[in-house]
């Protein structure tokens, strides 16, 4: 919705001249080289990222205290045996740096090995598990940025609103997203009645979730947005739009949140990090499937080759984030864009 | 009559020889007769009779890990694959077998020949028939290192060879004498064998074929596991209260690992069961009528902590009975546990009435003067500015790491209360530290700790070898790292008779000694299950002897 309203609106002159720029003949054959260039460097550095996470997690798993085969082998069955088909069965007994070594070599072939505690691929665990993960971090992004962006543009330059806007969300971004489910469950789901328990059985089920998780980073966004609004109030432009005759809600929405969104887009990535975190404990809560619940159990069993693969998921999507958060500020900002020629 | 030929086998202890020779050989029509007057309904759940038909949704703590019956190790998820997965024979309260898969099994004079005569009417969902063959593929399968590494270091490491005698029969051989081979082959969960082809086969679910009364048809991992009648069933173990197919259409069991969450649900009637009611809640489901509220103890070793012995200060034996006698026990279990929990004395359950040494109760703890005099002849007769008592300026400090992924039941809290007595009654410092279990793990294997927590299901003395046998003969368990040659020799001798009294007379030996006299460990509490369930769900209920959660089978829902 809010990119929705953004993108028709574009604002003044100035930019929409830029725009037409690289369609100016001959700028474009000259824009063609650097653009390759630069789309290479991401990639490369994409997968140096993939890589780097991969490599840290596996030598974090090493240091950590305790052994796989601890994890693996329950207590009252470990006899040298049971240790010995373990061992050799998940190939424990080469050496660190050639599990390493191995693991990277599969990676390369899309092989992202078998969860030692479900005995299922990774790849098929992560993927199914994935959508039900996919929704809830979605609907919980998308509960943060519109309550967000309706708190900060209701609010913003009115001295007293904002004051209780501000209190209201350092209260609910102090409350552990554990308890605020909790709370959720108790007044909709168990008084009230209107939602399910738990599950990921359609849309209803959908609702708490999402909430719980939205409201725990709504708080600062819509910090952020308010600040650039207020900002861009005090900017001349906004008295000619003024003295145009345009109403105070279209001024807000169509010309002051068009510059505040800048610092909300780059704070995205930090937003994904917090919608993971999050879908862990909401999902634990409420009872959903997702990777989140299959991250807790595999990092508590130390699952290597799950933990490997959700560290591996969790990188990507860090990537493919920080790509659209570059694209989206070129959408935004025009004035970004001239760089890219230069 | 049939009740009786089906009980004598309870006699067992005193005859062992004739019995053992004995087959026993009970129809399937005289096991019905048998069970209506033996069935020990947990809860009268109303007069009116069962009604088929309706769909169950009960709320479960605990996800499996896998869905392979045969690959679980978990008991908290027993009731769900009991739905679909099935066994040769059955256990009553007594601790004596009766048929379910097999009609009737033969132990030879010497005890080493398992004789099984298997049902002619069984097939597993796929359409296989469950005969001799079936079974021995199964235990083939078991003992495969490629299917299930933990196999051949098992009980069934005294198998010696499995024959498929004639359709109906298995014949199973032992290497030598060994007597929980037959509570674990009686209660080995069987798949069908064209299961072990599928490329799942490991992770378990609707691929992997059982003979249950109902059909595992949906898995969503986090969320539920969905089962359907299974119509053609006729074969229910003589331990069931009803024969013929189950009573509920459909069946489905949510995972909700949140207490809070699973009580809600079930107050709001999103739920129809949930198992798993923290002592702190259970009041209110007993005082209101629109539930039912029942518990069991769990079999095996109560939670217990087993002091190191091979590390100071818990090396020396005054300590350690200094410690159990600083801990008035009764007045922690009722002020954590609202008085929902039962004290542990012996290093059985209650819940097994053959092994469980009654003669303990009673016999140690809460005697602040004894304790710190038996602190003060252990040297320990200094103090630090915080109060703690030392010895050559070293505090008394007992360590105790609390592995996080199973601290359980308010364990923590638990731990914490008899932190606070033994400070407060004489001066040791209980240094409790809920960690990582890899941390645990780690402290274990070089055993540099105080004392370790720790509780066990397996029933039938199987507990007991665990915790005492030497580490490297079986003594998987053996956190107080005792060695002594005198718990060996008692454990041996019961391990090689089927005699239930004999065995108990060298079980309770070994408990008097090591909880008695040595004091090794420190008996807490017995772990117990709960299920609270709305009022109008029938039949819900704990599985005979082993006393965890049974299947939905006999359930039924009134209108």
């Amino acid at each position: 919705m809010t990119s929705a309203t953004l993108l028709p609106s574009a604002g003044d002159a100035a930019a929409a001249a830029r725009e037409a720029a690289p369609a100016v003949p001959g700028a474009r054959g000259r824009a063609w080289a650097p653009t390759a260039a630069a789309v290479g460097r991401r990639l490369v550095g994409a997968v140096v990222v993939l890589w780097a996470s991969v490599t840290v997690a596996f030598v974090a798993l090493q240091l950590a205290p305790g052994s796989a085969i601890d994890a693996l082998v329950p207590p009252t069955q470990r006899t040298p045996e049971a240790v010995a088909a373990v061992t050799a069965e998940w190939g424990l007994d080469r050496p660190v740096v050639q599990q390493y070594v191995d693991y990277l070599g599969r990676l390369l072939h899309g092989d992202l090995g078998t969860s030692y505690q479900l005995h299922r691929p990774v790849t098929d665990v992560i993927v199914s598990e994935l959508g039900p993960t996919l929704q809830l971090a979605a609907a919980g992004l998308a509960v943060a940025l519109v309550l967000a962006v309706v708190l900060a543009v209701s609010t913003a330059g009115r001295p007293w609103a904002s004051r209780i806007a501000n209190g209201v969300e350092l209260t609910i971004v102090s409350v552990p997203e554990f308890w605020l489910g909790i709370v959720l469950l108790f007044v909709f789901s168990f008084s009230l009645g209107w939602f399910p328990v738990a599950g990921a059985n359609g849309l209803a089920s959908l609702v708490l979730p999402a909430v719980a998780l939205g409201l725990g980073l709504v708080g600062l966004v819509s910090q952020v947005l308010r600040e650039g609004v207020e900002r861009s109030l005090e900017q001349p432009y906004t008295l000619s739009v003024r003295a145009r005759g345009v109403s105070e809600t279209a001024l807000r929405v169509r010309h002051s949140l068009r510059h505040a969104s800048l610092p909300v887009v780059t704070l995205l990535g930090w937003l994904v990090g917090g919608l993971l975190g999050g879908v862990i404990i909401v999902e634990q809560v409420f009872g959903r499937p997702g990777i989140g619940s299959v991250a807790l159990q595999a990092a508590q069993g130390r699952d290597l080759p799950v933990v490997l693969g959700v560290a591996l998921l969790s990188a990507l999507v860090y990537v493919v984030v920080n790509t659209v958060v570059d694209l989206l500020a070129l959408v935004i900002d025009p004035r970004l864009r001239t760089g890219a020629r230069a | 009559m049939s009740t009786t030929s089906a009980r004598s086998h309870g006699h067992l202890g005193r005859r062992p020889a004739a019995l053992a020779a004995t087959a026993l050989s009970v129809s399937a029509a005289l096991v019905l007769a048998a069970c209506s007057g033996g069935a020990d309904a947990a809860k009268p759940s109303g007069s009116s009779t069962p009604q088929a038909g309706g769909t169950l949704t009960w709320g479960v703590e605990t996800e499996p890990t896998t869905l392979n019956p045969q690959l679980n190790g978990q008991d908290k998820t027993k009731l769900l694959l009991r739905n679909s997965y099935e066994q040769l024979l059955a256990r009553q309260d007594d601790g004596t077998y009766v048929p379910w898969l097999a009609t009737a099994y033969k132990v030879s004079d010497d005890e080493l020949t398992y004789t099984f005569t298997l049902r002619d009417d069984v097939t597993f969902w796929d359409g296989e028939k469950l005969d001799a063959a079936a079974v021995v593929t199964n235990l083939e399968q078991v003992l495969n290192p490629k299917y299930n590494p933990y196999g051949a270091a098992g009980p069934l490491s005294h198998l010696k060879s499995a024959k498929a005698t004639d359709a109906r029969t298995v014949t199973l051989v032992l290497k030598e004498k060994y007597a929980p081979f037959l509570d674990y082959v009686g209660s080995l969960a069987l798949i069908s064998p064209k299961s072990y082809a599928k490329a799942d086969v490991q992770a378990g679910g609707p691929d992997v074929a059982g003979t249950g009364p109902f059909v595992l048809t949906k898995y969503v991992k986090g969320q539920e596991l969905d089962f359907t009648k299974n119509k053609d069933y006729d074969w229910a173990p003589a331990t069931a209260k009803h024969q013929g197919a189950a009573y509920l259409d459909a069946l489905t069991y949510r995972f909700l690992p949140e207490s809070s969450v699973r009580l809600g649900a079930l107050q709001s009637g999103q739920v129809d069961v949930v198992e798993g009611v923290p002592g702190t809640q259970a009041a209110q489901f007993q005082k209101d009528d629109r539930f039912t509220y029942q518990t069991a103890l769990n079999t095996g070793t109560p939670y217990s902590l087993y002091f190191n012995t091979l590390q100071s200060p818990t090396s020396d034996a005054k300590v350690r009975e200094a410690f159990r006698d600083a801990v008035d026990l009764d007045a922690v279990l009722k002020s954590v546990y609202a008085g929902q929990r039962t004290r542990a004395w012996s290093a059985v359950s209650p819940a097994d009435p053959s092994f469980y040494d009654k003669s303990l109760e009673g016999t140690y703890g809460n005697d602040k003067d004894a304790a710190n005099k038996l602190l003060d002849e252990a040297g320990w007769t200094g103090r630090d500015s915080e109060g703690y008592r030392t010895k050559d300026g070293k505090r008394l400090t007992i360590t105790d790491y609390q592995s996080q992924p199973y601290v359980r039941d308010q364990r923590d809290t638990l731990l914490q209360a008899i932190q606070a007595q033994v400070k407060q009654n004489a001066g040791i410092d209980f240094d409790v530290q809920v960690v990582d279990s890899g941390v645990s793990d780690e402290h274990r294997a070089k055993n540099d700790y105080g004392t370790y927590d720790n509780s066990n299901t397996n029933p039938d003395g199987v507990d007991i070898e665990y915790h005492w046998l030497p580490a490297d003969k079986g003594g998987f368990i053996n956190l107080s790292n005792v060695t002594d040659p005198q718990l060996t020799t008692w454990l041996t001798a019961a391990q090689q008779t089927t005699d239930t009294a004999k065995r108990a007379e060298q079980y309770d030996a070994l408990q008097q000694y090591v909880i008695s006299e040595k004091a090794y460990s420190f008996p807490l509490y017995e772990p117990e299950d709960e299920i609270a369930a709305s009022s109008t769900v029938h039949g819900v209920g704990f599985r005979t002897y082993y006393k965890l959660p049974e299947s939905a089978y006999d359930v039924w829902l009134s209108k």
